[in-house]
């Protein structure tokens, strides 16, 4: 009778947060029948959750090379042609068509001409990368870089682009980098959320808070989105409600809930709940405190770009050192966002398809010094040592201006990203798009690889961490993806 | 020579076999069971697909595999070198097989081969998994404490856990299982009166009464059917970048509504959800039922290649299948879109049959025609016109004065000789780009600033892309958002209007948006000025003048008729708006079907052969149609596939679907997978118990939900003895078998709503469109909330208007879904965000402050009195001694609402025993 039970279920052995009622001391009875057929699988390994600390730091798979990750997202489709992927041969091809075999119609329609950056580059640093001057600080920078030129998309459109360069996945739904990585490691600072989101300053990105989203794992894992200028929502009452009121609410509060767990022993999820109002309480004083910028000092302030008169660039000048302050405080994923949608296509985002020069006039310096500084900085104290830095963007753009138009279409075919710091090879270029930047051709990289290689650093194998979702173990890497051994130090 | 010894083969076989015989008796099902599982499909390995007479003879990526001449063979080179097949080997006599065949010219006497993925391995499931054989029904098992059984199902609960050594809890007290009972089946917490009636209710069909009571009430409909709303992902917009709103999606949450409160038998309820069109044909509310088969997400971002249009749409038309899969088969059948299921025996062909059922669906509004509601429509729109050019002449008049509107402004100054006017905007109201709809400029009576009489605008600067912002729009006669001007300036801007010749102007009309349907882009602090030659200007007038015009007495009477007015065409509006989003629904619209193929590796650009519509060969009973079928034989053929007594999953899901909302965890713990990596259910013979009883009474809900909730299973405590406690948690943690009822947190849902119940706030109107929590603004969708949260949303969430990824500021944290993916099961996560949400949002202090209103009012002044009355309501019992202490010096020296704000907080209401 008892083994008709048997086989096991998968999800007992994967126990929601919630579903720890019975408490860790127990045994989930399905637990004892493990499950052999899947013997010569990679199993996934489970990150044992104490309920009451959900966040708490976790052991990783294996060493890591780095505890923490400064997340760069570029919303709208960053340009490689006009920031990191040097081509002579565009510059040489100016204004001659493209040669292909048909006509070459990309998201918005026909293409025109090839065309050069508006941008002209120059070799920088140590290594003398070539670099544009639409970002002269970073590009000062590129001995730190680790450059990824063959990236690749699955999709032109936006939406499913930034899910996919955010989740792993076209369509919305799936848990975001961020969340997978608390999810596997927890956090080091238990006052403060484990994975941060910070939205520019102009606004959300394309598809907004999908972008941070916990998908189907607990919620406890999601990005909490704030910034310098507004802080976590509810995290205090309102100035109406006395200090003495509220206390003393949060005091009646506590002993009511005391009372209500004596007479139900050992239900974790009632005095995890309980453990969760306390853990709000020191956030409410350790969320201020990390935003205060005005520790800073004068020279760090300046250095970021906080008194520009620029205030978009003051804005995500304040994001960026409130990232440094989040990391330096053990934050695990912090990832910020630079670029919003709400100001329409290519006014507030990278999405320059009608007058590039224009629009990336605007961008480049709120990106650049802020930026730079923040790197520098994180560099300065010793903390590149064990903190990834990653700058993404969605996917890239054409070498060709669209037809009529004076900017560059969506390209998915092959873009630019880099690392930097922990674990990473410094003034490293990996892979090569063709001689006008449109296509990858050289070590072609998908972004499963570009997560497997980053969950790879922070010591997790991206095939065995894994969730069961309806019906299907769900990875950040799908199926597919492969360490990118090349460029680790 | 050859041919000799070709002929001697020949010979020496016939005795055997039949030239034919050797391939149909056995290189058929060797090809099947030994090489087809790596070489077919759609990626084959080595490129090498064996699975028919043309392939074969392509051969793969090592080039032919069978030479004409039947001599050299690399395919019998590597079976004879027993290199292939790798794992599974061949016989001597099988490898003797392959080398007569292939020798003999490899004649292929058949069909195309199907690779056998509906058998089963140790890796995967074959057509003999357990949730593909038929219902049986066992008879009741037998069980030792039979004085503890209540209903059938609790005999295969006890001998479960007799069999394993675990106890029973004891029975839970009234009170908290009435609490139980109505949070489960309504998602409402019992009244005062209720309890104590319940209580001194000593007949002894108590308990059963309370029941039919509850399974009456049109409020289980709002409960049960939010759960369906999660596991079909229904959400009221695109998703995506745009995620566009879909205002007429909510017809069909009214109609989950509804069909459980009818509790549809359960054939109706399918055919109606993939073919209302057909079945419920002219009765508009079932044919909305349809709605399921677009609830899912759906990319409209304009894609100008070939391969993302394709994408799109296989896009879309993979969530229906998914959805149709997971939702009615319990099957993962989604995952067969690249290849063959990899665990479960669905082929990648059976995807794409299954996609062909849907060809013809297309993610739109569809007209619904009903005579009755577009009569009532078109008199609502007769009764608003003449209201409406009523309240814009008061408008003309009192637009003169206050702050400036959205909707209409008039400026007027003494009559000056004019050939150009500019309106130069400084600020406005949420330092946004500004918009101007219409500029209009009279002499007399008549506008003279309208292009069409010559007249030519002309503008700092233009918001960029957008055709319907553009400068022109400033004076072509036609208001409204979508004929306006918006500057590319944050907060500033300037606009001219050269009219045709010189003129007397006294009066400018202009507004943001005459059609009232935006309100931002509003200038706040701006001048107009008059000019001949376009270089000297005259000051006509500034914000500032009309704060500083007085309300002339005989306008006092028309500013309180505009008042009026205006709240009653609000109000006409409201009604049309909910009649037209009856008359154009979100459910999907139907042509006839495109053409589908099987696609390699799922890829729209690489298209195989033509798929006809077919349903899984390995579930029930197998169907399939021509290519010819039409868009509506398709969907009924699935629909009845479904809801056929033959095929045994639906039955199985559905009952498991109602175990797992009754006790937080399905006999099989994965409601929609029912496949290999699913979970194996608990109670195996229960499950099929339940089924085959939900066949037998017609697909209804009800009588299951009667039995389940009067059973002795569910009428246990939840708190046991600590003994009992710790021994079953030796053996089950996780209380799969039931040795006490599990204590569950109240979704995000219902507990809003019970907060606003306890308030005495909840609005119990059913029905029609949701209310919203957010404002939009125009140039995306950008939600930003609505706040104070107006009493207008103190409806059931249920009601709460959907939009993707879009939270509820204050439950959303409480594990909501966000309608993106669908959500057999939540999880139940604790987060520091939700302890602040439920403290500090303006929502829950509003809700405290209310409730103590309220315990003042029912309880008068004595706060004994007031906080007994909070316990009652909140947590449906007295407070106890020490707690009323406690609570009273909390209200003596901080208030009522300091102990509402705790009270509302506490795990005793969030928790339910």
């Amino acid at each position: 009778m008892q083994l008709s039970l048997a086989g096991h279920s998968l999800m007992d052995r994967r126990r929601f947060l919630g579903n720890m009622g019975g408490g860790l001391a127990g045994v989930a009875l399905l637990d004892l029948l493990k499950q052999q057929s899947q013997a010569d699988q990679k199993q996934p390994i489970r990150p044992s959750i104490d309920s009451q600390h959900p966040l708490a730091s976790r052991q990783p798979h294996f060493a890591p090379k780095a505890k923490r990750v400064l997340h760069i997202f570029c919303s709208g489709a960053c340009s490689q042609l006009d920031t990191w992927d040097y081509k002579p041969e565009l510059i040489k091809r100016h204004g001659q068509p493209m040669p292909t075999n048909s006509k070459l119609v990309t998201f918005q329609g026909e293409n025109g001409a090839l065309n050069q950056s508006p941008y002209a580059f120059k070799q920088r640093g140590q290594s003398g990368k070539f670099t544009s001057d639409l970002l002269p600080q970073l590009g000062e920078l590129v001995d730190e870089m680790c450059f990824i030129h063959s990236l690749t998309s699955k999709t032109n459109t936006h939406g499913p682009g930034e899910t996919y360069a955010n989740t792993g996945f076209t369509l919305e739904g799936f848990p975001s980098a961020g969340a997978w990585v608390t999810y596997a490691l927890g956090s080091q600072n238990q006052n403060l959320p484990a994975f941060v989101a910070i939205p520019d300053p102009r606004g959300v990105p394309q598809v907004g808070p999908a972008n941070w989203s916990n998908g189907f794992l607990p919620a406890v894992f999601q990005g909490t989105a704030f910034n310098a200028i507004s802080s976590i929502p509810h995290l205090q009452p309102p100035r109406s409600v006395s200090k003495s009121d509220d206390e003393a609410a949060r005091d009646l509060l506590k002993r009511l809930n005391e009372e209500h767990l004596k007479e139900r022993p050992g239900d974790t999820a009632l005095s995890a709940r309980i453990a969760s109002y306390e853990l709000a309480a020191r956030l409410q004083l350790s969320a201020p405190e990390v935003a205060e910028l005005g520790q800073e000092s004068v020279i760090t302030q300046k250095a970021y770009g906080i008194d520009s008169p620029n205030k978009f660039l003051a804005g995500f000048a304040r994001n960026c050192l409130l990232a440094r302050r989040l990391l330096e405080r053990g934050v695990r994923y912090v990832q910020l966002f630079n670029g919003a949608y709400a100001m329409g296509e290519g006014v507030g985002n990278w999405d320059g398809h009608k007058q590039l020069k224009k629009d990336y006039d605007r961008h480049g310096p709120i990106l650049d010094q802020p930026a730079a500084a923040l790197l520098k900085d994180l560099k300065a104290r010793g903390m590149l040592d064990d903190t990834l830095v990653i700058w993404a963007t969605e996917f890239g753009r054409m070498p060709t201006f669209q037809k009529g138009a004076q900017g560059r279409d969506h390209n998915p075919d092959g873009f630019t990203a880099w690392l930097a710091g922990a674990g990473v090879k410094k003034a490293f270029s990996y892979g090569a798009t063709d001689e006008f930047g449109y296509k990858a051709v050289e070590k072609v990289t998908t972004i499963y690889d570009f997560y497997a290689t980053i969950l790879h650093l922070l010591g997790l194998d991206h095939e065995r961490l894994s969730y069961y979702h309806n019906g299907i173990e769900r990875r950040l890497t799908d199926v597919h993806g492969h360490v990118i051994h090349d460029i680790l130090s | 020579m050859r041919l000799l010894s070709l002929s001697i083969l020949l010979i020496s076989f016939a005795g055997i076999y039949s030239q034919d015989g050797i391939f149909r008796d056995s290189i058929a099902s060797l090809l099947q069971t030994k090489c087809l599982r790596c070489h077919s499909g759609s990626t084959p390995k080595g490129e090498l697909d064996l699975s028919s007479e043309r392939s074969l003879r392509e051969g793969g990526s090592s080039g032919k595999v069978i030479a004409m001449d039947g001599k050299k063979s690399l395919l019998l080179e590597m079976i004879e070198q027993r290199k292939m097949p790798p794992k599974d080997k061949l016989t001597d006599a099988e490898i003797e097989a392959f080398r007569k065949w292939i020798q003999s010219g490899s004649k292929w006497n058949g069909p195309a081969l199907e690779p056998k993925s509906t058998d089963a391995t140790p890796k995967r499931a074959g057509k003999d998994w357990w949730s593909l054989q038929p219902i049986r029904r066992s008879a009741l098992p037998a069980t030792r404490n039979s004085g503890w059984i209540r209903q059938p199902i609790d005999t295969f609960i006890l001998n479960k856990l007799e069999s394993n050594g675990l106890g029973t809890a004891p029975e839970a007290d009234r009170r908290t299982y009435l609490r139980r009972v109505k949070f489960d089946l309504l998602g409402l917490p019992p009244t005062p009166e209720e309890i104590t009636q319940f209580q001194a209710d000593t007949a002894p069909d108590a308990y059963e009464k309370l029941i039919d009571r509850l399974l009456a009430s049109p409020h289980y409909g709002e409960r049960w059917g939010r759960h369906w709303l999660d596991v079909v992902r229904f959400a009221e917009s695109h998703g995506y970048e745009t995620n566009e709103l879909r205002r007429s999606a909510w017809p069909y949450r009214d109609w989950v509504i509804r069909a459980f409160n009818e509790d549809k038998p359960f054939a109706r309820f399918v055919q109606e959800q993939l073919a209302g069109d057909v079945v419920a044909a002219g009765d508009i509310q079932n044919e909305v039922a349809t709605g399921f088969l677009v609830a899912g997400t759906h990319d409209v971002v304009g894609n100008a290649t070939p391969e993302g249009m394709a994408q799109q749409r296989q896009d879309d038309l993979y969530d229906m299948v998914s959805a149709t899969g997971s939702t009615f088969l319990g099957l993962t059948v989604n995952c067969a879109r690249c290849h063959d299921h990899k665990f479960d025996p669905i082929t990648q062909r059976e995807y794409y049959g299954l996609q062909a059922v849907f060809a013809g669906t297309q993610h739109n509004t569809r007209r619904i025609d009903d005579p009755v509601l577009s009569k009532k429509l078109k008199s609502l729109e007769q009764e608003t016109k003449p209201l409406a050019s009523q309240l814009s002449k008061l408008e003309g008049k009192t637009s003169l004065i206050g702050k400036a509107r959205a909707q209409m402004n008039t400026e007027s100054f003494p009559a000056i000789e004019a050939r150009y006017v500019r309106m130069t905007i400084v600020e406005t109201e949420r330092h946004d780009e500004p918009c101007i709809d219409e500029m209009e400029i009279y002499e007399g009576d008549t506008n003279v600033a309208l292009s069409s009489k010559g007249a030519k605008a002309s503008a700092s600067s233009a918001f960029p892309d957008a055709s319907i912002h553009r400068i022109v729009h400033l004076n072509d006669g036609q208001v409204g958002n979508s004929h306006s001007w918006i500057s590319n300036e944050q907060g500033k801007g300037w606009a001219q209007i050269e009219l045709p010749q010189n003129c007397k102007i006294d009066r400018i009309v202009w507004g943001r948006d005459r059609l009232r349907q935006f309100a931002d882009r509003l200038p706040s602090k701006y001048r107009f000025e008059a000019s001949l030659d376009g270089k000297t200007w005259t000051l006509l007038c500034t914000d500032q003048d009309r704060l500083h015009r007085q309300v002339p007495a005989a306008l006092a009477n028309e500013v309180e008729a505009q008042k009026e007015l205006q709240k009653k065409l609000q109000a006409l509006t409201t009604e049309a708006e909910a009649l037209r989003s009856q008359l154009q629904v979100y459910c999907g619209s139907f042509k006839s079907p495109e053409k589908v193929y099987l696609l390699k590796r799922g890829d729209p650009m690489q298209k195989l052969e033509e798929v006809a519509p077919l349903a899984i060969a390995s579930v029930g009973v197998p169907w399939n149609l021509s290519v010819s079928a039409s868009d509506k034989e398709r969907r009924l053929a699935l629909a009845n596939w479904i809801a056929s007594p033959a095929n045994p999953l639906p039955a199985r899901v559905m009952v498991n679907r109602l175990w797992h909302y009754h006790f937080g965890t399905g006999l099989v713990n994965t409601p929609s997978d029912f496949g290999f990596n699913g979970g194996k259910p608990s109670h195996p013979e229960l499950l099929d118990w339940l089924a085959a009883e939900y066949q037998h009474n017609g697909g209804r809900m009800k009588p299951l939900h009667k039995m389940i909730v009067l059973s002795a299973t569910y009428r246990q405590a939840s708190t046991t003895t600590e003994k009992v406690r710790t021994d079953a948690e030796k053996v089950d943690a996780d209380n799969r078998l039931l040795w006490r009822f599990p204590r569950r947190r109240l979704e995000a849902e219902i507990l809003r709503d019970s907060i606003l119940a306890i308030s005495g706030n909840l609005d119990l109107r059913m029905g029609g469109p949701g209310y919203d929590l957010w404002k939009y603004s125009n140039y995306v969708v950008v939600f930003e909330p609505r706040e104070p949260t107006p009493a207008d949303t103190f409806r059931r969430m249920v009601y709460q208007f959907k939009p993707r990824t879009q939270q509820d500021k204050t439950f959303g944290a409480f594990d909501c879904p966000d309608g993106t993916l669908t959500m057999p099961r939540r999880n139940t996560s604790t987060t520091a965000l939700q302890a602040l949400n439920l403290l500090n949002s303006e929502f829950m202090l509003d809700q405290s402050g209310r409730l103590a209103e309220r315990l003042e009012k029912e309880a008068g002044s004595d706060p004994s009195r007031a906080i007994e009355h909070g316990f009652m309501l909140a947590l449906g019992r007295k407070p106890k001694g020490q707690e009323l202490e406690t609570s009273l010096a909390v209200v003596r020296q901080h208030g009522l609402p300091v102990f509402c704000r705790a009270l509302l907080n506490t795990n005793e209401l969030i928790f339910i025993d």
